[in-house]
Order: structure tokens, then C-alpha cells, then sequence
């Protein structure tokens, strides 16, 4: 079957999509539900109904992709990197631990590192969001979670950035040293949680702690390699991180620029969860997902072929005006939100209740505490493409 | 509810708590099997939020 006409390119990686890719979310649902992306030309799906079935359909659009080299990692992360049935048994071991009745013990100590940030720089009446409060929050949480220590704090953000952003600290590295740095950073990543690991089962009483939980856990009647444990060590730090980092810039920015949304949040406190949810469906910080395909595959009008890597536009999906009411209007309460920016299908987001809890627990300490603020005048925040960290974030409110 | 569609997304067992709860894996299941009035709402509301349309409420006439 022939190809459609030609059809426009996007861009998905210069600073001004991150910033604000709504508009072109809605450009390409429009002219071309399933297009290609610029220089790849790889296949890109954007409306809510292609990306929720190929979310769903892991035997066609599947996880398991060779692209772990980018990410510095030596085997498939697991078990965001492994497709069913195999991720299934994984996922039956994890989501006890990660459930929402499990996470919520957790509220009050987030509470407390968010107050404790906070009290860092309030007096202040300025500060750069990002460094001073969205990066250190997850991660102290996730510190707190795997039962590790707060003062491997400042080692876990040099480790992250290594894998994530090695060009933060060394600005000239090249593609191919940035791809070594990770490899070296990665490498350090599996030898921190090997002796942590080697630590753990030298004790003799267990610990309450997650990492020991699954250290011990059993899935039917089998324990987990320590390979295994270490590709689920290597995702949680991956995926702990950075999205939970990127949703509170994205939450903050917005609220930030639009002074009546956030009246109504500080004087009505109890908007706070449907904000999290409305706020993560209108800005989506991981705009997308990657799926390699596995067999030739018609979304759309458009032909997908074996052994393409799709782009799954998470973003373009939930911005759809088939599926959301009035999409391009932030309602934080509206009826019916579902949004799939923690996906959908069996990968849905293994974190998802942790992060809605940080969420909502960040957002009600911040605002309490600093309930009129706005963008440092003269200053532009600077997004990140792909997940949306506002790396710069400025903002100002009265001491 | 069908469970096979169910992954955990937990919105039901949040937005309707009076019909529906969790399982060990926090996925859903039916605490009210039948409902009316305000626990009826409730039960759709959690319907209408299901990301995956997992859950179908029934509406039956009573004599």
C-alpha cells in the first residue's frame, strides 16, 4: 500500500516545542494523525485514540528496544524495557510496593523535605525552581523509599545527570563523549547498588525498606537475580527522577504565569488533586513514548513497517479535543481526565500513585507557604525537550 | 468491572471510594456491587475516569 502525500515534518526537539508544544500537538492531530519526524523520519502518532491501542498492544508496538546504550545502561531496564509476558511477572512482584495504600505512609516525610527546602531560601523571596526545589524533592524521596542514605543525596544527582544530561557537567562533550560519559556514569550506577545490595544481605534483620523488600520477595516461590534487581534499581533511579523533577517545574511555571488559576488554588486548597491531574494532561512532561514496531501495521491511513521505532505522542494525546471537552482549557475541575500521561496499557507507570502523592503534597506545602509568586520579570524559563525539566525557572514573590 | 482490562491506574478506588477499593497490587475491585442514588453518581464517576474503560455501570429499573 502506497505512503500518504507528503506530509509536514515537526520538529519534537528544539526548545520552543518544549516550551510550548500545545499548539503544535494540535498543527499535527489536525494535518497529519500519524506523520514522521523530522531527520528520523521515524512514524509519529499524536491523537488519543492510535496512541492509547498502540499503548495497548505491546505484541505490535513493543518495549523491548537495543536503544538501552543511550541511557548507559548494559541490559534492558526492567521492567519498563521488557514486554509481556515476562514484564508481567515482574509487575505482579513490584506493584505491591508501589501501590497507592503502600505510598501513602510516605505523605508526611514529603511534606517535611518539601517544608525543609522551602525554609532553605523563603526569606530569600527568590529562587532558581529548579536546583533549589524540584530536583532535590524526588530525589530525597526516593532516597527515603530504597531505605538509602540522605547523604548519598548529593552523589545520586551527579549520577542521574551523568546518564541523563552529561553535558551539564562537562558543556564540551561531543555526541560520542556524552554517549562514553553515560556508559561511565551507568557503570557507577550498578556498582553503587551492587555493594549496596552485597550490604543488604549480609544483615540479618531485615529492613522495612524497598530495596529489601525486593531483595527478598519471591515470584513463584523464585527469588530475583541480582542482575534483575539491579535493572529494577537502574529504572527506579531513571524514572524516579527527572519526570517527578519536570512535573513540578511544568506545574509551577504555569501557575507561575497564570495569577487567577492560582488565586483559586490557595484559597481552595482541595482543588489541589484535580489541579495535579489537569495540569499533568495539559502540560505532560514526558511528551512521549518511544515503541519499537514489530510487525508492518496500518494506524491511522498510514502504513508503519517492521522495525520502525515509533514515537508515541503522549502529549498530542492528551490535548485531543475527541476525547477532552473543551482540551485547550485548563479546568482543574474537570469531569472526566483521562489523560494517559503516566500511560496506559500494561506499562502503565509503575510510580504513578508515589509521583500524584509528591505531587499533590508539593503543591500544597508550596503554596501555603508561598502562595503569590510569578516569573522573575525580564526572564524566560528554558525547557527541555522530550521530558519537559524546566531547567530554568525563576521565580520571585514577596519576602 | 473487567479485570483483564485493569492496570492500576487507580482512579476509581480514588475518585469513588465508596464503591470501589484496591487489591494488593492496587488494582480495582467492586466494594458495591449495586448502588443507587449518590453512590450511584459515584459509581459513574469512576466509571467515566477509567483510563483503560475498564469498569461499565448498568443502569437497571427496579419494579
Amino acid at each position: 500500500m502506497a505512503e500518504p502525500k507528503e506530509t509536514p515534518r515537526f520538529n519534537l526537539f528544539s526548545e520552543e516545542f518544549a516550551r510550548c508544544p500545545q499548539k503544535v500537538y494540535a498543527e499535527m492531530r489536525a494535518a497529519c494523525p500519524v506523520t514522521r519526524a523530522m531527520i528520523t523520519e521515524q512514524p509519529v502518532l499524536s491523537r488519543y485514540e492510535d496512541v492509547a491501542w498502540a499503548l495497548r498492544h505491546p505484541e505490535i508496538f513493543s518495549s523491548a528496544m537495543d536503544l538501552q546504550m543511550a541511557l548507559g545502561t548494559e541490559r534492558p531496564m526492567i521492567p519498563q524495557q521488557v514486554d509481556p509476558p515476562a514484564q508481567t511477572r515482574y509487575r505482579r512482584l513490584l506493584d505491591p510496593h508501589f501501590s497507592r495504600r503502600k505510598m501513602e505512609v510516605r505523605i508526611p516525610s514529603i511534606r517535611a523535605n518539601a517544608n525543609a527546602l522551602i525554609d532553605t531560601f523563603i526569606d530569600a523571596g527568590e529562587c532558581e525552581f529548579d536546583e533549589a526545589f524540584a530536583i532535590p524533592l524526588p530525589c530525597i524521596a526516593f532516597l527515603d523509599l530504597l531505605g538509602l542514605p540522605k547523604e548519598d543525596l548529593g552523589l545520586f544527582l551527579e549520577l542521574k545527570d551523568g546518564i541523563i544530561r552529561p553535558n551539564k557537567a562537562q558543556p564540551e562533550l561531543d555526541l560520542e563523549g556524552a554517549a562514553k560519559a553515560r556508559v561511565a556514569s551507568g557503570r557507577r550506577i550498578y556498582e553503587y547498588f551492587e555493594r549496596t545490595l552485597e550490604e543488604r544481605r549480609r544483615e540479618k534483620a531485615s529492613r522495612e525498606d524497598l530495596l529489601s523488600s525486593i531483595l527478598f520477595a519471591e515470584i513463584d516461590g523464585e527469588r530475583l537475580s541480582d542482575t534483575e534487581i539491579l535493572d529494577i534499581c537502574f529504572l527506579l533511579l531513571l524514572a524516579g527522577l527527572d519526570t517527578v523533577t519536570a512535573a513540578l517545574g511544568c506545574n509551577i511555571a504555569y501557575l507561575a504565569s497564570n495569577p487567577v488559576q492560582r488565586r483559586r488554588l490557595v484559597e481552595h486548597p482541595e482543588l489541589v488533586p484535580g489541579a495535579v491531574e489537569e495540569l499533568m494532561r495539559w502540560e505532560t512532561p514526558v511528551t512521549a513514548v518511544p515503541r519499537l514496531v514489530k510487525r508492518d501495521v496500518e494506524v491511522g491511513g498510514m502504513w508503519i513497517r517492521e522495525g520502525e521505532l515509533a514515537t508515541l505522542l503522549i502529549g498530542a494525546a492528551n490535548t485531543d479535543d475527541s476525547h477532552f471537552p473543551e482540551a485547550d482549557r485548563v479546568d482543574f475541575e474537570r469531569e472526566r481526565n483521562i489523560h494517559m500521561a503516566f500511560g496506559a496499557g500494561p506499562h502503565r507507570c509503575l510510580g504513578s500513585h508515589l509521583a500524584r502523592m509528591e505531587l499533590c503534597a508539593a503543591m500544597e506545602e508550596w503554596h501555603r507557604r508561598i502562595p503569590d509568586y510569578g516569573i522573575k520579570p525580564g526572564e524566560t524559563p528554558r525547557y527541555s525537550p522530550g521530558i519537559r525539566e524546566v531547567l530554568y525557572l525563576p521565580i520571585v514573590w514577596e519576602r | 468491572m473487567d479485570s483483564s482490562k485493569c492496570v492500576g491506574h487507580g482512579r476509581c478506588y480514588v475518585l469513588a471510594p465508596d464503591v470501589f477499593g484496591e487489591d494488593e497490587r492496587g488494582h480495582c475491585v467492586v466494594v458495591e456491587e449495586e448502588a443507587s442514588g449518590a453512590l450511584a453518581d459515584e459509581a459513574r464517576k469512576g466509571e467515566r475516569n477509567c483510563p483503560e474503560g475498564a469498569i461499565t455501570v448498568e443502569t437497571v429499573e427496579r419494579p
